[in-house]
């Protein structure tokens, strides 16, 4: 399922001039990504969200042009508002029995 | 009333004969189907050559792609299904949903079904759940983004969890082709060790020694009895399930627990006894009492 109405926006986006971000500001996103990774009381989702917040920032630290640099930046802004709003939701449901991972052994 | 179903048989590596298949198909063949990628085992089938098949002699196609869906490359056209059963739950979506492709062009007639209202031109009748169906595709959206970061990671895992227990303990047979395999489904078998001791010795490691399809019945899995497998290796074997979510941690935790429960449960085999003596235990002559 190809989603052209977002490629289009962000086109639009990147073409009307939208700046590239800054070193502080991709810092700070990458901060608040960890952070909220965090927040999960879920073991699993904890640890992905921490992985795969590490690995896509790897992955991207090389890139130049500014267009792509604005699109994978407000991509992530994206994750981070879906994280923090699922954070929230989880939370408000958590399970009592703990993944066996989080349990220390006795 | 009714059809005649042939069964095609499969090679002790879990892969249809193709040649088989051709002579199989008859003039009055309604429909070829094959699942794409096993649940129990894990492996492959070769969709696009059967593709091919169904199309040279004209027979519809359809594949169960429930694991296949995010996990490999699924194209239609390529693969020239006129079928196809899609699974919401597989992918990380919501249960509770899943999708049948049908082919416009030559389009695929079905039947209903349950029959109401005549939604979806007939096919389809009742309300969609309109929850349940953006998860499913909000699901694909991200499952096509992150097919090949989330297959490099569970390949690495695979060979984690494979080399751990090989280098621990011996006996330790894969189950399918090692090639046509999708990569995070591994189905091991434990010479000696029986697979539902195996299981209730896991306790911490949530794996199946068959299919959530089979679940009911204590018989040795019917994948495993295709392959040939022999009835006591088939009563050993377990099924690893390695995800997007799924750890290096977790995958060290599964190999020395299941180290620790197969040494334990040969321990106490008298079957392994033997073994270790040189005794060919297929040789033996049990006594009546």
């Amino acid at each position: 399922m190809r989603n052209n109405i977002r490629e289009r926006e962000r086109r639009q986006m990147a073409a009307s001039g939208v700046a590239a971000p800054t070193r502080t500001e991709v810092l700070q996103l990458y901060r608040s990504l960890l952070r909220v990774a965090r927040q999960f009381c879920d073991y699993n989702i904890r640890e992905y969200s921490k992985r795969r917040t590490i690995d896509a920032f790897r992955d991207n630290k090389n890139l130049t042009d500014p267009s792509q640099l604005s699109a994978a930046f407000s991509d992530g802004k994206a994750q981070l508002e879906v994280a923090k709003r699922q954070a929230l939701v989880y939370s408000l449901y958590t399970p009592k029995v703990k993944s066996i991972m989080d349990i220390k052994p006795s | 009333e009714g059809f005649e179903v042939t069964y095609l048989p499969v090679g002790s590596d879990g892969l249809i004969d193709l040649d088989r298949l051709v002579k199989e198909i008859r003039p009055d063949t309604g429909l070829v189907s094959v699942m794409a990628v096993n649940n129990e085992i894990g492996v492959v089938q070769p969709v696009e050559e059967i593709g091919k098949i169904c199309k040279e002699f004209n027979v519809p196609f359809h594949t169960d792609a429930a694991q296949a869906l995010g996990k490999i490359k699924v194209d239609v056209e390529k693969w020239n299904v006129s079928l196809m059963s899609l699974s919401g739950h597989k992918i990380y979506g919501p249960k509770g949903v899943g999708a049948l492709y049908l082919r416009r062009r030559p389009r695929i007639r079905v039947e209903p079904q349950m029959n109401g209202g005549g939604q979806e031109r007939g096919i389809r009748s009742g309300t969609v759940p309109t929850p349940l169906v953006v998860g499913m595709g909000a699901a694909c959206e991200l499952a096509m983004k992150e097919m090949e970061y989330d297959e490099n990671r569970i390949k690495g895992l695979q060979e984690r969890l494979l080399n751990g227990i090989r280098e621990k303990i011996d006996g330790v047979v894969v189950n399918g082709s090692m090639d046509r395999r999708y990569v995070g489904n591994l189905n091991l078998s434990f010479a000696y060790v029986e697979g539902e001791s195996l299981l209730m010795g896991l306790k911490e490691v949530a794996v199946s020694s068959g299919s959530a399809c089979t679940s009911a019945s204590l018989e040795p899995s019917y994948v495993l009895r295709a392959l040939g497998v022999d009835e006591d290796m088939a009563h050993t074997s377990i099924r690893f399930g390695i995800g997007r979510f799924t750890t290096e941690e977790e995958i060290d935790r599964a190999v020395e627990l299941t180290v620790k429960q197969v040494e334990k449960l040969r321990e106490m085999s008298p079957l392994y006894e033997m073994v270790k003596e040189g005794i060919d235990i297929k040789q033996i002559q049990w006594a009546q009492h």
